[in-house]
């Protein structure tokens, strides 16, 4: 695997990259604090979806239906139920894991495109039912939480769950596990064949997948004080994600890191600086992408040398 | 509320309303489902390229009088070329690689056109009033711009089926989806094949998209919700199923109208989503569908 | 693959120093963590650094922010709001500026998406450090910047909201309304309805926040009148079809079809309405009939609906024809009300700031709370404890021929309604 020398270095950037971002409130202004807080949160989902369709090969197009049930739990016991922030996080990190573990099941049989459209109707049944079930989501008129108030508070928690989620893929990427789902990825019949239980295997991947979400949408909720069905249920969220780990690399630990941060990053100053233009650089952005890095930055820098190769078959 | 009478008729409105559209629905499904077969991706810009077929009714209608039924005849090859442009320049790069890049591709396609089209032709709302009203057939008041709709839609479906029955670049086609290297050694230029099937697919769309500006709003955006419409379609006939996805299409039309009618518009939207998991997770291929 | 994008080690180190940079530029000004946490400066202080260009420089321009939906589901009508404000910008400018500083406007795109309204205030206030803002479109989207503008303390006039549940929570302190409230939009159109006997009505309307708020407010007048609410639904943003539900109603015999929109779906109501033969009495919608944009896309089936309006052309309100011919020349159409409502805004504030002789956002909000005006808008500016507004008058029009014609209420009408509606196979 990683050469000495080569191991340092991370080692060495990545602590580097963590003081920066831990100290980073103390040194700028609200508004790049709320971006940087935006970025983990990409990243967060970035890693986390990259857990199931990096290393499983499941491309799952409906990310954004548990970054929507996550956002909603926690604002309905917010508002409704007068719970603690954090508590309500909690609750809609475990409402997905629930949820992950019911839908896996029958989803997780479909193969290929199936399975991507399938969740990705499954994220678009999330929004209507958000949008009528009014008495409990109150439907269109969205929710309004109370305010946060704590820019530092909610700052950390993203970044802990950043790093929670990385964290979580490099563990079970150099791992048996990481292996086993790796298998699945290249040919499930074939995994199956030699032992794998594939299955199980899977389920622990989707589930894991969706925790991650649900916890980053209830705080996402929490920060920006205001939720509705359109906007935390919105396929956009999905496919940035998917742009932002593809960008980076999937399947690989560091590639959707890097992705989401890059992407990200781009994609607001494109945005700032040409409201118009937007969708087409950023469509154009990611056919080139696909086009000319599909391996995403990752593979690039690993073809060149610069990074140690990771476990990739 | 409802008197019996008043309300047969009423649901037979309903149904027929659904049916119509449908048809159009059918075409969008149909060319999805053409550019799969053919070369297994699934093309996500397949709504936007319907929203350029609409605009461009639109502006011919707008800007030189031209009736949208005769735009077509000049959509359909317009569309069909832009459609072989964008398979030889993006599309077959991807052909033969993981799912994950084609669906990324195309998402990336989506959104550059739904770019273009805002930056030329603006966020406005725009319409093709062309045929408004409704003629009364027995107590039943159906839309004229549907009813012109259905039964352009329904010719074409009719001439691409019998081009794909009958005629041998149509059998090539179709030898294609249902098995590329068999067809590679039987002597078929398969790529030709797929350039064709994306133009074709793309025509069809475009099709679509004309024929739903007579009846819809057009703004740059609109593609995606019918694309939605046309998974859930293709999930309901099969993948690969044209029969199937024609079916399906008309299915889904009266099953919206109905939702719509019975309980409210918001579940209608539901419905499409509905019918594609339920079918998934009882029958992964679809009702006709083509094992993979 | 590809191998043509070379990057090496060296530029790859250059990209990440820039990156670096980028964040780094970004992060001059106050630190977050200075700013303090969410901006709870002790009551009675003036707002932080960020709410006073502070210092006597007399020549730097006050900025004013604010995000408008120009693209997105809600452009169409936003862009009415944005010239407004931009009009008075000009304006205000050719007039010697706000406290003898020129004005400088910064409108973002906020795609008539709440959340990006929301990161667009956040960033004009904390990045951008504009002194004074303005409303955006829409009430759902006003509901989403409400949230930043009570946090970092900047009072907003809400310039392109209506929606009372933006108000009637009652802890916010720093929102203002500019024009009657949803709810009553169709006080006008149900007076009407009650008068011409008619007894059945269908409320239909967007699932977002302006519509049902819209809906809610009219079936409840409609019942307080006596009428029998034979369907109430709601459909999806970005509807596409409309047509069970047109069936419903009419299998309903509703005779009056009222619904709570914006502009696309209230085109695509009512040539569905055609399309399937239903002929209500009377056709009524909101936002979108009282559009020009309105009768230009329909044409003769425009005939013989309503609209609830805030504002027209027509009225004798203080500056209104000035207002009116300055805009045409400046952006060759006709205003609509979102454009007057968005002056209205610009005015008061305009006042606000003059009366309080600095730009102290604690001042400026207490003026706000308490001050009666008069604008172009019908009316005056007044607000109650919540910063709701209570002073406006809301007036219906009716389209007739190919203008619209304002119906009710007596004090500002300049024609009488026609009713009931010809069916549409009776009009050629």
């Amino acid at each position: 695997m990683a050469i000495k020398g080569d191991r340092r270095v991370a080692v060495v950037g990545l602590l580097a990259a963590g003081a920066i971002l831990v100290g980073l409130p103390y040194v700028a202004n609200a508004y790049v604090v709320t971006l940087v807080f935006l970025l983990l949160m990409w990243v967060t989902l970035a890693s986390s979806w990259n857990l199931l369709s990096g290393y499983t090969g499941y491309v799952s197009f409906g990310h954004a239906g548990f970054f929507g049930v996550g956002a909603y739990t926690a604002a309905v016991l917010i508002t409704a139920h007068r719970w603690e922030w954090w508590l309500g996080c909690l609750a809609a990190g475990l409402a997905c894991v629930v949820l992950a573990l019911i839908l896996g099941w029958p989803a997780l049989r479909l193969r290929g495109p199936y399975f991507a459209i399938a969740l990705l109707g499954l994220s678009e049944v999330g929004r209507i039912v958000a949008t009528v079930w009014e008495p409990v989501t109150r439907g269109g008129l969205g929710i309004s939480l109370p305010p946060t108030g704590d820019l530092l508070a909610d700052y950390y928690v993203m970044l802990l769950l950043a790093v929670l989620a990385t964290a979580l893929v490099y563990v079970i990427a150099t791992s048996k596990t990481g292996l086993r789902l790796l298998a699945i990825r290249e040919d499930e019949t074939a995994a199956e064949v030699v032992g794998v239980p594939t299955t199980r295997y899977k389920l622990l991947a989707f589930t894991l997948s969706a925790l991650f979400p649900g916890l980053a949408g209830g705080l996402y909720a929490w920060h920006t004080s205001y939720i509705d069905p359109a906007t935390v249920f919105s396929v956009t969220i999905s496919v940035r994600t998917i742009a932002s780990a593809m960008f980076g690399g999937a399947g690989t630990v560091f590639g959707p890191v890097l992705g989401a941060v890059l992407l990200n990053l781009m994609a607001e100053v494109l945005w700032v600086r040409f409201p118009y233009l937007h969708p087409v650089l950023f469509g154009g952005l990611i056919m080139l992408i696909v086009l000319a890095m599909p391996g995403g930055v990752m593979a690039m820098l690993q073809k060149r040398g610069l990074l140690p190769r990771s476990r990739q078959l | 509320m409802v008197g019996a009478d008043a309300g047969a008729l009423a649901l037979a409105q309903v149904v027929i309303s659904g049916l119509l559209l449908g048809a159009v629905y059918a075409l969008l499904a149909i060319g999805l489902n053409l550019i799969f077969g053919v070369m297994r991706v699934i093309n996500i810009a397949h709504g936007e390229l319907l929203m350029l077929g609409s605009y461009a009714t639109f502006w011919l209608f707008t800007l030189w009088g031209v009736n949208p039924i005769v735009s077509l005849v000049l959509v359909l090859p317009a569309m069909f070329l832009l459609g072989a442009l964008l398979q030889r320049t993006l599309v077959d790069r991807v052909v033969g690689q993981p799912l994950l890049i084609s669906l990324l591709l195309t998402f990336g396609l989506s959104s550059f056109l739904i770019g273009v089209a805002l930056n030329l032709w603006t966020a406005n709302y725009r319409s093709v009033p062309a045929f408004s009203g409704s003629i009364v057939v027995g107590g039943l008041a159906l839309s004229i711009s549907r009813v012109i709709a259905f039964v352009v839609a329904l010719a074409i479906t009719l001439a691409v089926w019998y081009f794909l029955r009958t005629t041998r670049l149509g059998k090539a086609v179709r030898a294609t989806s249902q098995n590329t290297e068999v067809a590679l050694v039987c002597g078929i230029d398969v790529a030709r094949i797929r350039l064709l099937a994306f133009g074709l697919g793309t025509a069809m769309a475009g099709a679509a998209g004309s024929l739903l500006a007579v009846i819809y709003t057009v703004y740059p955006e609109m593609g995606r919700t019918f694309l939605m419409k046309a998974f859930a379609i293709i999930v309901l006939g099969g993948l690969g199923s044209f029969g199937g996805a024609f079916v399906g299409a008309l299915a889904l039309g009266v099953a919206e109208a109905l939702a719509a009618f019975a309980w409210n518009t918001q579940i209608a939207e539901a419905v499409a989503y509905a019918i594609f998991i339920g079918v998934l997770f009882v029958r992964p291929s679809g009702l006709f569908g083509v094992r993979e | 693959m590809g191998g043509r994008d070379g990057l090496s080690r060296r530029d790859f180190l250059r990209l990440a120093a820039g990156a670096g940079g980028v964040v780094a530029i970004a992060g001059c000004g106050q630190s977050a963590a200075q700013t303090g946490r969410g901006s709870q400066p002790a009551a009675g202080q003036p707002a932080p650094a960020a709410g006073q260009s502070g210092g006597a420089a007399s020549s730097a321009p006050i900025k004013v922010g604010a995000s408008i939906s120009t693209t997105g589901s809600n452009a169409r009508t936003g862009l009415y709001q944005q010239e407004a404000y931009l009009l008075w910008e000009k304006q205000i400018n050719a007039r010697g500026g706000l406290l003898g500083r020129p004005v400088q406007m910064i409108i973002r795109d906020d795609q008539s998406d709440p959340s990006t309204g929301q990161k667009l205030y956040e960033q004009l206030i904390t990045d951008d450090k504009v002194d004074l803002i303005l409303g955006p479109y829409s009430s759902g989207v006003t509901q989403a910047v409400a949230t930043v503008a009570e946090k970092y303390r900047y009072p907003m006039l809400a310039a392109g909201a209506s929606a009372s549940d933006l108000w009637s929570r009652g802890d916010r302190k720093y929102l203002f309304g500019v024009y009657s409230i949803a709810e009553s939009y169709f006080t006008g159109v149900v007076e009407i309805a009650q008068k011409e006997g008619y007894r059945t009505i269908a409320v239909v309307s967007e699932d977002t926040l302006f519509p049902k708020s819209t809906a809610n407010g009219t079936v409840k007048l409609a019942q307080d009148k006596g009428l029998q609410v034979v369907v109430q639904e709601q459909y999806p943003q970005k509807v596409a079809d409309v047509s069970s539900l047109i069936q419903k109603v009419k299998a309903a015999n509703a005779e009056v079809l009222v619904g709570g929109s914006y502009l696309p779906d209230a085109l695509l109501l009512t040539r569905q309405a055609k399309d399937l033969d239903y002929n209500p009495k009377l056709l009524a919608f909101s936002v979108g009939a009282a559009m020009p944009d309105f009768g230009e896309s329909l044409g003769k089936d425009a005939d013989y609906v309503f609209g609830p309006s805030m504002w027209e052309p027509e009225l004798n309100t203080p500056g209104n024809q000035e207002f009116v011919r300055a805009y045409m020349e400046m952006f060759n159409r006709e205003p609509d009300y979102h454009s007057a409502a968005g002056y209205s805004a610009c005015q008061v504030l305009e006042a606000a700031v003059n009366a309080v002789g600095a730009l102290d956002n604690q001042r400026i909000r207490d003026w706000l709370s308490s001050a009666e005006m008069e604008t172009v808008l019908p009316g005056k500016y007044k607000v109650d404890a919540n910063g709701m507004m209570i002073g406006h008058d809301a007036i219906t029009v009716q389209w007739q021929g190919p203008n619209k014609v304002i119906v009710w209420p007596a004090k500002y009408a300049q024609g009488t309604y026609k009713l009931p509606t010809p069916a549409w196979s009776q009009r050629t």
